[in-house]
């Protein structure tokens, strides 16, 4: 149980990041009423799909100075679970904004610049179906991997900055910290964000840890 | 006499004004306090029921994970 | 022998090749031509957001073209001899500077067959074609390390659209926004963020090229 610790650990952030983000004190604005709440659930979808698509192009880099096949496994199945939660973040977020803005997917740099990465890593899947060869394969989809990420880490950080966007702290809008003016809000968000991020990882070593063993027993075969 | 109308007619604007200003804040103010904030659900408690629904999944999918990375670590052990 | 003259050599190479069959140039300018003459007979006259968005797209499509074939025209012989003679940073920096040569001629040929066929309601000229410029050298900096990848895989155009298009629409945002601006006829001072992101992308990206290209060379 020793190693298990940041999984219970992850367990109970999210558990008390639901308790606390729904029992807690909020600030009370209009338009948003109680669903501010949603930030306690739909940002952290991106904090940890932005953590996953580090991780594979940590492991990209890593495959490219090594050569050792498990990293690249790490990657894709770092990817996998990224898009995951990518998912889950566009269709918590339209949800939210259809309540908010009037409608599921206004014209807004974040969600474009979301869509966007998604079609990326989307490219990066496609890539790697399209080549054969085990080696080549892992080779040239790292290529891409770290071709790609400076770029969409632009879309998603400096584009929105740019830009008029309805999101907070963007384009004039007001910031996360002007609107939580008492700090209620900020220790149960940052429990959510480590909670949800360290289950996107554990998520991704679990389809690792089984793609290993897949890979053994086709070789066996 | 011109000169004393427009002096009139000016101070009459401008506490026209601060009376529509006035007005406004108050408009606003009340706006914020009648912000519906889903008192009524949790006066009457119903809200631990969300919350007990919602914290039975998590825990649900948490214990399903868990059993995945038993099983998985059972067969790294096999090999 | 130095970086810069092994370079100065390929760049060198690229456009004696080029000039030789002409082919490229030809097709492409040709590809232009057809394109903006179906969409003239198409929209036969514009608002000044659609002739923005119409030009851009016309030269996205022609520099995918373009610059697709970089690493596929010549044969597998010939570039596995390259590979003997020279480093890879040499000849992806090559390649990079000759598909940003290629692109602004043939951005500067688009401009002008576009303006003469629609009319031109740019606002600020100058600046327009510094936009055209910059979106020129991104596409080929960007296009040149894409094509590079795909032509890696068999079937390279779909790969090449697939792998391109998510990573040059970041760069196509700015550089509408950009030229928006230039067609409004806006105060320069307010495109400046646009400019400086630009560039830097494009910094970016060459350098990452230069770094990954060796790794997928190799072969």
């Amino acid at each position: 149980m020793r190693k298990n610790w940041w999984k219970i650990l992850a367990a109970v952030f999210v558990s008390s990041s639901v308790v606390a983000g729904l029992m807690g004190p909020v600030p009370v604005l209009p338009i948003l009423n109680e669903t501010i709440r949603n930030v306690y659930f739909h940002v952290p979808m991106w904090f940890s799909m932005i953590t996953l698509y580090l991780i594979s192009v940590i492991y990209s880099i890593k495959y490219l100075s090594t050569g050792k096949m498990q990293y690249d496994t790490m990657a894709v199945e770092a990817v996998n679970t990224g898009i995951l939660f990518c998912f889950l973040g566009l269709l918590t977020g339209m949800q939210w904004a259809n309540i908010t803005w009037g409608e599921p997917w206004p014209n807004d740099p974040k969600l474009n610049g979301s869509a966007i990465a998604t079609l990326m890593y989307l490219a990066y899947l496609v890539l790697r179906n399209a080549l054969e060869e085990e080696q080549k394969r892992a080779r040239i989809s790292a290529v891409y991997n770290i071709f790609a990420f400076p770029i969409m880490i632009v879309l998603l950080y400096i584009l929105p900055k740019l830009t008029d966007s309805l999101h907070p702290g963007s384009g004039g809008n007001s910031t996360f910290s002007d609107i939580d003016m008492d700090n209620y809000m900020r220790p149960v968000f940052y429990t959510a964000v480590i909670g949800w991020i360290l289950t996107g990882v554990w998520i991704c070593t679990l389809r690792y840890r089984l793609r290993l063993l897949e890979n053994k027993a086709n070789q066996i075969d | 006499m011109k000169k004393i109308n427009l002096s009139l007619l000016l101070t009459l604007i401008g506490s026209l004004s601060a009376f529509a200003q006035s007005d406004s804040v108050a408009k606003v103010t009340t706006q914020v306090y009648q912000v519906e904030m889903a008192t009524g659900l949790r006066s009457s408690g119903k809200i631990w029921v969300v919350v007990s629904v919602i914290l039975t999944l998590v825990i649900g999918i948490y214990l399903f994970l868990f059993n995945i990375d038993r099983r998985v670590k059972k067969l790294e052990k096999n090999k | 022998m130095s970086l810069l003259k092994e370079v100065q050599i390929l760049v060198a190479k690229d456009l004696a090749l080029e000039w030789r069959s002409k082919q490229a140039i030809n097709s492409i300018v040709l590809y232009v031509v057809s394109t903006v003459f179906v969409c003239y007979q198409a929209f036969e006259t514009v608002d000044m957001l659609v002739w923005n968005a119409l030009f851009w797209i016309i030269l996205l499509f022609a520099s995918i073209n373009a610059i697709s074939r970089s690493f596929t025209q010549e044969s597998q012989y010939r570039q596995l001899y390259y590979y003997s003679i020279t480093s890879p940073k040499a000849i992806i920096l090559s390649k990079i500077i000759y598909n940003i040569i290629l692109m602004t001629f043939l951005s500067i040929v688009t401009y002008i067959i576009y303006s003469i066929i629609f009319k031109n309601p740019v606002g600020d000229p100058y600046l327009y074609f510094l936009a055209v410029l910059l979106g020129s050298i991104s596409f080929a900096t960007v296009f040149t390390m894409v094509s590079g990848i795909s032509s890696k895989t068999g079937n390279n155009s779909t790969i090449m659209a697939i792998l391109a298009f998510p990573v040059i629409i970041p760069l196509l945002i700015l550089l509408l926004k950009l030229s928006a601006n230039a067609l409004k006829g806006l105060d320069r001072a307010s495109s400046d963020k646009e400019i400086v992101t630009l560039l830097a992308i494009n910094v970016i990206t060459v350098t990452v090229s230069l770094l990954l290209f060796p790794y997928l060379w190799r072969d």
